[in-house]
């Protein structure tokens, strides 16, 4: 009841007609820049951080969080359409999407984007409104060893991506792990694998290698068989309408990818991408047709899209309730509410509350903003695959060029770029996986730092991952899932042999 | 409005400044900017670095202390490497600052970058801030010395701190553990990948404590907080929230630790420009738009001009080089 009483103070707060502008500016703002890979929200926000200075703090966050939120939402559209991922969290969306828009589905795809986004948008919020001061206690709860028993469990899913052959994803993966490595080491200052290159001493970004092995993989792969414009245009959007069996079969994916990506979201530093891949690795297994995952399953669009707009809202625990950013981005915020004169931290709900229950009010108009806005502009986006052949794969190539450009303004990381679409399709002409590959690089080097820092910390004594009972519980889940799907074969072979 | 300031920010002026750079061979007694002024941020937006440059761009633009625009630019990359290797090939531009900080000492001194603060012109030293020392709220540390008395007995005891080995934070510490007459070396430093970071894991009890910026710091601070501050590296004791906060001097530690922050500009700078750039900071650290913005980011101004800016940051390179040697750190 006391939160209900709450909510309706902060809507009457998000429902002043400057703060619904600040809302619709925000999350509009945003949709665009999620849209453009390379223009990532945190650089967005920390341009932002002058306009809201002089802003009433709830307004000034509220415009914020909108242009996060609305990021995460608009993140899907070009994994779906150019099979070129803008942030970490949107690259399970591909696996799906961008299957189902050279099916000529495009439309529908992102509309399930849409529609997953808007109820993972939604659930997290009410889960943020109902126990965010329960969950500071769940956050802090995960130290070195958890984090690195959480990514154990999150590269298990290089199992459920690497079907054709596990051994190519596992090769896939350890690639990754590798590509993880190069830069200068957090733990002792060391550099490795950067032969002595100022540009790799920060490592390589995801992004480059997305856009890569990805994107422009799939550029020089239609090239190299379609040989120019002879084919014609993809054409068909299709249509953006559900089925009501569609719809009951994404409901469930959706909720629990909801629930799932919310409460990885809360762990500072895990967030977005691990939500996105468990939650897609999971309905794969769920699935009664999850083979068919990675072909243009709606499924496999429905779960990560959920899971990846719920973490976002979960990553405002940590900071509205402890005042310790979660990811790059909530560090962008801390500062931004710090600028303003706020205090995110334990008293602020009470001394603030303007703040916590007025965003939190603005989170529910937002998501009805994004997904009213989207919808309409998806037939006009998908257009964009109508273009002829040789125009889309050139703004394909272009628009790669630009985000990794984008991202520390170096030509050194288009070459590197250019080197993994190679690769990529070399990956690609010998039938290895490009998923096992990006995962790995992503929970590649949070694993290695939380594994050291634990170890340090321990004095070097291994027993810390299995002493603490949430490390073991997922370290446990962790075997669970690596050898589950080899139990299924084996009593799937022994039933086939009686 | 948010349509200029982000044309103020945007990465658009570049190439107009550079472009006007080449063509400014003002010959006047009072030197002024030809155009746009590149103000670098040698990482990405939302650090330390970035903040400076972009809180001074804006004082600087919102009182009308200058013709021409100051450009904030993000070239991150290396921990400053790549910025620092940037502005030293653009010799001799009065046009080119970038936001400095110790990293500008200690990451050429671990050897990770071809270029060190006597490469470029010192322009001012801005502000500082503060170590601070956090315990957890229900830890048995009341004091420094029970804090450092346990680190002496069980090395094995960690302190968390947001950034790498050989940096900021560990120096910091290491630092105190050698003037309380422990082996600097036996401190068991653990970097986490950010100050927030660090604190979220003291609060979890996943180490003992952290050794922070006060200014990041202090948000944490106050009633009913978790975390406790045992000490803060200044010479007196801070102000408002921190004021309960003792001194490692008072504690008998003789030992302070500035996180300054200044203004440097490409090698040779002509004089008159530097000349300009001292007047103009000088005016606006006076603007209560910048009193403002300090009070809320807990920047504490101290300014130094150029030269005093550059004799101090030869001192400094002396303190750290004993240090990073003393933990083994110091490149060869």
């Amino acid at each position: 009841m006391e939160a209900f009483n709450n909510l309706m103070y902060g809507f009457g707060i998000a429902l002043e007609p400057i703060n619904i502008a600040y809302v619709f500016a925000g999350v509009f703002a945003g949709t665009i820049i999620g849209m453009l890979p390379g223009l990532g929200p945190i650089s967005a926000l920390a341009l932002m951080i002058p306009i809201t200075f002089s802003m009433d703090p709830s307004s000034g966050l509220i415009l914020m969080a909108g242009v996060y939120y609305g990021a995460i939402f608009g993140g899907s559209t070009s994994s779906i359409l150019l099979n070129a991922p803008g942030v970490a969290g949107t690259v399970a969306t591909s696996f799906d999407g961008y299957p189902m828009a050279k099916k000529g589905l495009a439309g529908k795809a992102l509309a399930i984007a849409a529609y997953s986004s808007f109820v993972g948008g939604t659930i997290s919020v009410v889960f943020l409104m109902l126990v965010a001061p329960l969950l500071s206690k769940v956050a802090v709860s995960f130290g070195p060893p958890e984090y690195f028993a959480l990514m154990v469990l999150g590269l298990t899913a290089v199992v459920s991506l690497s079907d054709k052959s596990l051994v190519k994803g596992l090769i896939a993966a350890v690639v990754g792990v590798i590509i993880s490595i190069v830069g200068i080491d957090m733990q002792t200052g060391t550099e490795r694998f950067t032969f002595g290159s100022a540009h790799l001493l920060d490592g390589i970004d995801f992004l480059v290698v997305a856009l890569g092995v990805f994107a422009l993989a799939e550029v020089f792969y239609m090239l190299l068989r379609g040989g120019g414009g002879k084919e014609k245009p993809r054409n068909a959007i299709g249509s953006l309408k559900l089925s009501r069996s569609e719809v009951k079969e994404i409901a469930g994916p959706v909720g629990r990818s909801s629930v799932l990506g919310f409460f990885t979201g809360v762990l500072p530093g895990a967030g977005a991408t691990i939500g996105s891949f468990l939650g897609y690795s999971m309905e794969k297994r769920l699935a009664k047709d999850g083979d068919t995952f990675g072909t243009g399953n709606i499924k496999g669009v429905a779960a990560p899209e959920a899971a990846n707009n719920a973490a976002c809202t979960g990553s405002f625990v940590p900071l509205l309730t402890l005042g310790v950013p979660g990811s790059g981005t909530t560090a962008v915020l801390l500062g931004a509410l710090l600028v303003m004169g706020v205090n995110p931290g334990p008293a602020m709900m009470e001394q603030r509350p303007d703040v916590f229950w007025g965003v939190v009010a603005s989170m529910y108009i937002g998501n009805i903003f994004l997904l009213v806005l989207n919808l309409p502009l998806i037939p006009l986006i998908a257009k964009i695959l109508d273009l002829p052949r040789p125009l889309l794969l050139s703004m394909i190539l272009i628009f790669c060029m630009i985000g990794v450009y984008g991202l520390s303004f170096s030509v050194f990381d288009l070459f590197l770029l250019l080197g993994f679409g190679l690769i990529g399709l070399g990956m690609r002409l010998f039938g290895f996986p490009a998923a096992p590959l990006i995962l790995a690089l992503i929970l590649g080097s949070l694993m290695e730092e939380s594994m050291r820092r634990a170890l340090q910390i321990s004095g070097g004594d291994w027993s810390i991952f299995i002493a603490k009972p949430i490390a073991l519980g997922l370290l446990s889940l962790a075997l669970l899932s690596l050898f589950m799907p080899m139990f299924k074969k084996l009593r799937k072979r022994k039933a086939l042999n009686s | 409005m948010p349509l200029l300031s982000i044309k103020r920010l945007s990465v658009i002026a570049l190439p107009f400044a550079a472009l006007s750079a080449i063509a400014g061979h003002v010959q006047a007694q009072e030197w002024t900017p030809d155009g746009s002024v590149e103000f670098v941020a040698p990482a990405n937006p939302g650090g330390g670095w970035d903040t400076l440059v972009r809180t001074m761009s804006r004082v600087i633009q919102q009182e009308e202390l200058a013709d021409e625009r100051f450009a904030a630019i993000n070239v991150p990359g290396g921990g400053g490497a790549v910025a620092w290797a940037q502005v030293a090939r653009d010799e001799g531009n009065p046009q080119k600052l970038f936001a400095t900080s110790p990293p500008m000492i200690l990451v050429p001194l671990a050897g990770a970058s071809r270029h060190d603060h006597t490469d470029f012109t010192p322009i001012a030293r801005i502000n500082t801030d503060y170590s601070i020392v956090l315990v957890d709220a229900d830890s048995d540390y009341e004091t420094l010395e029970d804090l450092l008395t346990a680190l002496e007995e069980d090395p094995n005891l960690s302190v968390g701190g947001g950034s790498a080995p050989g940096s900021m934070d560990h120096i910091s510490i290491a630092g105190l553990a050698s003037a309380a007459g422990l082996d600097a070396a036996a401190v068991n430093y653990v970097p986490f990948s950010g100050g927030g970071d660090a604190m979220t894991n003291l609060m979890g009890g996943h180490i003992e404590a952290v050794i922070g910026g006060a200014g990041e710091a202090v948000g944490q601070l106050g009633d009913d907080s978790e975390l406790r501050a045992l000490g803060v590296s200044s010479e007196e004791r801070l102000g408002g929230a921190l004021s309960d906060v003792p001194t490692y001097q008072e504690q008998g530690y003789d030992y302070t630790f500035d996180i300054w922050r200044g203004v440097m500009g490409a090698p040779d700078m002509p004089e008159e420009a530097v000349a300009y750039y001292e007047d103009l900071f000088t005016e606006m650290m006076e603007t209560d738009s910048w009193r403002e913005a300090s009070d809320q980011l807990g920047w504490i101004d101290s300014y130094q001009d150029s030269e005093t800016f550059g004799n101090f940051l030869d001192e400094q390179q002396a303190e750290f080089k004993d240090v990073l040697s003393e933990l083994g750190l110091l490149s060869e």
